[in-house]
């Protein structure tokens, strides 16, 4: 019996044999390579006067309730917040951040320019879907700038710990990588794998993406700006960072692929104006009079025709039933919730592990990063809090918010006291920019590990860095068939792809669809 | 339409600022402006949430859960770099005022006793010797003794008891110097002899 060959060792065969154009169009067969992704049509069988229990008001809950409603379904939904959006929340002035023992109210200027998107943040142009219901409810987007050469790279081991522009970093790297690479065409392994006039290509290619010189050397580039000049006289190079230099900053990596557009990053990404909740609330407020705000679920009991809903409101609880149930509670707060699910289905609503993330922002006084020639983007820092963003929007205004913390990892975070959080993020940034402490005004921070409702940030299926196992598969499998055919699990969650709205909205679809096809096919 | 809503509980009035969403312009209700928060993480009527780690606490003693509250507010419970758990309450705690601890200990003190589920499975009958120890403080039948400062165990998530015990053992919790019952406990788990013997004890309070 012969091995059968992987799919990635079938794309390196044809690689070999049909070039690169044969690789794409099989990668993206093969589901290893985003095609250009279309939106869902959604349609639903209409009138049919069902009553449907939506649990959550996250944005896979509101795409249910929206769906629903447009083809005539009687929909509630129940939320055990004050508001609605779940981990697409904006804070402004006036917003409250109810994390638990850590309650805090944003007294910002009341100014519509300075908001933080306080968990989704970003839109890149392959999320179809969730584009499509910005254009079908009117909500405005602009550019979100992912990327700026002129930000930042600090890392207290590189350069004496004082930052360099993003531009000396990646254009130096490009160098020596293409310097090294092309010296390494002349290794006969590697020539043998390539013809003359690929090889010849290549070389080619590295003397332009490093800028090599005639001798395929890197000597600076003027893609880092000049030394002086530039305008009215001759530009100057700067001097070369030293490759030695460069490779003590361990962040190096976050900095080279920001631009990577595939699984979401990019350079050139969108936000709607005003804020990401503006999505949550064109939603909500097209549903408005069928959402409970405080109203956490008590109880989930899947009938043979139906699903019985408990929920609290006002210290009264009260149930709801409903033909069928679509849930985006995170599952590791459903298993804090009496319901009746058989036992497999536990089993793996208890296995997901809620994910880790914190950020901080404040006001800026001034927008200081504008006279350092910074208009949007990330500095990248060699700490904890990560990543400083500057706001792409109100380009010269007075004031901005500033993102002074995203961290997705295991930072010690959640535990930290308010004080303590604030402190650090002035500590690492002022490293960055000297008047930092100064123009910062009443930071805000959000550990989602310990937010009201929520405990946690995009849930977390594989165990190992290898990927799915088997056993993590075959879970996600029971969680995305219904329940008794009435209780639907939705959000990111119910999906391979957390973090993203872009997979919410998908697991709606997915869970309309089958809905769909059994209302379709019951006796009239 | 902003539905201004009213706490059933009162106090905190310093958080009782305008209603955030008269701010936001849009739907939505006042955050809540108490710290009745628990049930978020120990679920509904503090049945405990496995996914969270976090035990029942429906049925605890109100001078039990009063002290902990306490200890935790004060870094005397959860401040050890190894207990987990206890590194995710004590910020939840952190804030909290004397008429909120009060307040939280009247509110968990409303809900229905329910036993929790046994999931651990270990060899009771060495677990019933071993338990004699543990009976001297904390009762024959595992209902606590508030003249000695000991909770009862019966009926608590023995996956939180297995935790709590392997941590007293390990000096993760009850080292610190301030925690009188606390380091009582370390000694006497410390008569388990190893991490099996803790298994088995547990196994037995489950069928208290």
């Amino acid at each position: 019996m012969t091995n059968p060959v992987s799919r990635r060792e079938f794309l390196n065969l044809l690689g070999a044999y049909g070039g690169t154009s044969a690789v794409l169009q099989a990668g993206v067969a093969l589901g290893f390579m985003p095609s250009s992704s279309q939106a869902a049509e959604i349609t639903l069988q209409a009138n049919n006067g069902k009553k449907v229990a939506i649990l959550g008001t996250g944005i896979s809950a509101l795409t249910t309730a929206w769906e629903l409603t447009k083809a005539g379904y009687g929909c509630t939904l129940l939320e055990a917040s004050h508001r609605p959006g779940g981990r697409m929340f904006t804070v402004r002035s006036g917003t409250v951040i109810d994390e638990i023992g850590n309650y805090q109210r944003c007294e910002w200027d009341n100014d519509p320019h300075l908001y933080f998107n306080a968990g989704a943040a970003r839109i890149p142009s392959i999320h179809s879907n969730v584009l499509k219901y910005c254009k079908e409810l009117e909500v405005e987007l602009q550019v979100f700038v992912n990327e700026s050469k002129t930000a930042w790279v600090q890392d207290d081991a590189m350069n004496g710990g004082k930052p360099v522009r993003n531009t000396d970093y990646s254009s130096s790297m490009q160098g020596f990588i293409s310097e090294m690479l092309s010296k390494a065409l002349g290794d006969s392994q590697l020539d043998s794998s390539l013809t003359e006039s690929e090889s010849e290509i290549l070389l080619s290619m590295l003397r332009r993406f490093g800028d090599l010189n005639e001798d395929m050397l890197y000597k600076g580039s003027t893609r880092a700006g000049y030394g002086s000049g530039g305008f009215l006289d001759h530009g100057t190079k700067k001097d070369v960072v030293a490759l030695r230099d460069l490779l003590k900053a361990r962040n190096g990596g976050s900095v080279m692929v920001t631009t990577q557009e595939g699984t979401g990053s990019g350079p050139l990404l969108m936000q709607p104006v005003g804020g990401m909740d503006r999505i949550i609330y064109a939603f909500a407020n097209r549903l408005r009079d069928r959402i409970k705000f405080r109203a956490p679920v008590t109880e989930v009991m899947v009938k043979g025709d139906g699903v019985e809903v408990a929920y609290e409101q006002n210290g009264v609880t009260e149930v709801l039933k409903a033909d069928y149930c679509f849930n985006c509670i995170p599952s590791h707060l459903m298993s804090g919730i009496p319901n009746n699910f058989p036992t497999d289905y536990s089993e793996a609503l208890n296995y997901i592990r809620r994910g880790r993330a914190y950020k901080a922002a404040f006001q800026a006084k001034e927008r200081f990063w504008e006279k350092e020639n910074i208009y949007g983007g990330i500095t990248w820092v060699n700490a904890p809090i990560q990543q400083i963003w500057y706001p792409p929007h109100n380009i010269h205004g007075k004031k901005g918010v500033v993102l002074a913390a995203y961290n997705f990892g295991g930072a010690n975070y959640t535990e930290m006291s308010q004080e303590d959080r604030i402190e650090d993020l002035l500590k690492h940034g002022e490293k960055v920019h000297p008047n930092y402490r100064e123009m910062a005004e009443k930071p805000m921070t959000i550990a989602w590990h310990r937010m009201n409702h929520m405990l946690g940030c995009a849930p977390r299926w594989a165990r190992n860095r290898g990927g799915w196992s088997d056993k993590e598969e075959q879970m996600y499998e029971t969680l995305r068939q219904p329940v008794n055919g009435r209780h639907y699990l939705i959000g990111d969650q119910s999906t391979q792809h957390s973090a993203w709205m872009e997979s919410a909205i998908q697991s709606a679809h997915y869970a309309l669809a089958d809905l769909d096809q059994r209302v379709r096919s019951e006796p009239a | 339409m902003k539905k201004l809503m009213t706490s059933t509980t009162l106090f905190l009035s310093v958080l009782c600022s305008a209603a955030s969403l008269a701010a936001e312009g849009d739907i939505g209700v006042a955050a809540a402006m108490d710290d009745r928060y628990c049930t978020t993480c120990h679920g509904v009527e503090g049945l405990g949430n496995i996914a969270i780690e976090a035990p029942r606490l429906a049925g605890m003693e109100a001078w039990y859960l009063k002290r902990q509250l306490e200890n935790f507010r004060a870094g005397i419970r959860g401040k050890h770099g190894e207990d987990l758990q206890g590194n995710a309450m004590r910020p939840m705690a952190a804030k909290l005022s004397d008429e909120s601890i009060t307040d939280i200990v009247d509110w968990i003190g409303d809900w229905e006793y329910v036993p929790a589920e046994a999931t651990i499975e270990g060899n009771v009958r060495q677990g019933r010797t071993a338990f004699q120890a543990c009976a001297a403080c904390h009762g024959a039948n595992a209902q606590g003794n508030e003249a000695l400062g000991a909770p009862a165990l019966a009926g608590q998530n023995d996956w939180y008891l297995l935790t709590q015990l392997r941590n007293f053992r390990a000096g993760f919790r009850g080292s610190h110097q301030e925690d009188t019952f606390g380091s009582q406990m370390v000694t006497m788990s410390k008569t388990l002899r190893d991490d099996q013997a803790v298994i088995n004890v547990v196994s037995y309070i489950n069928t208290l």
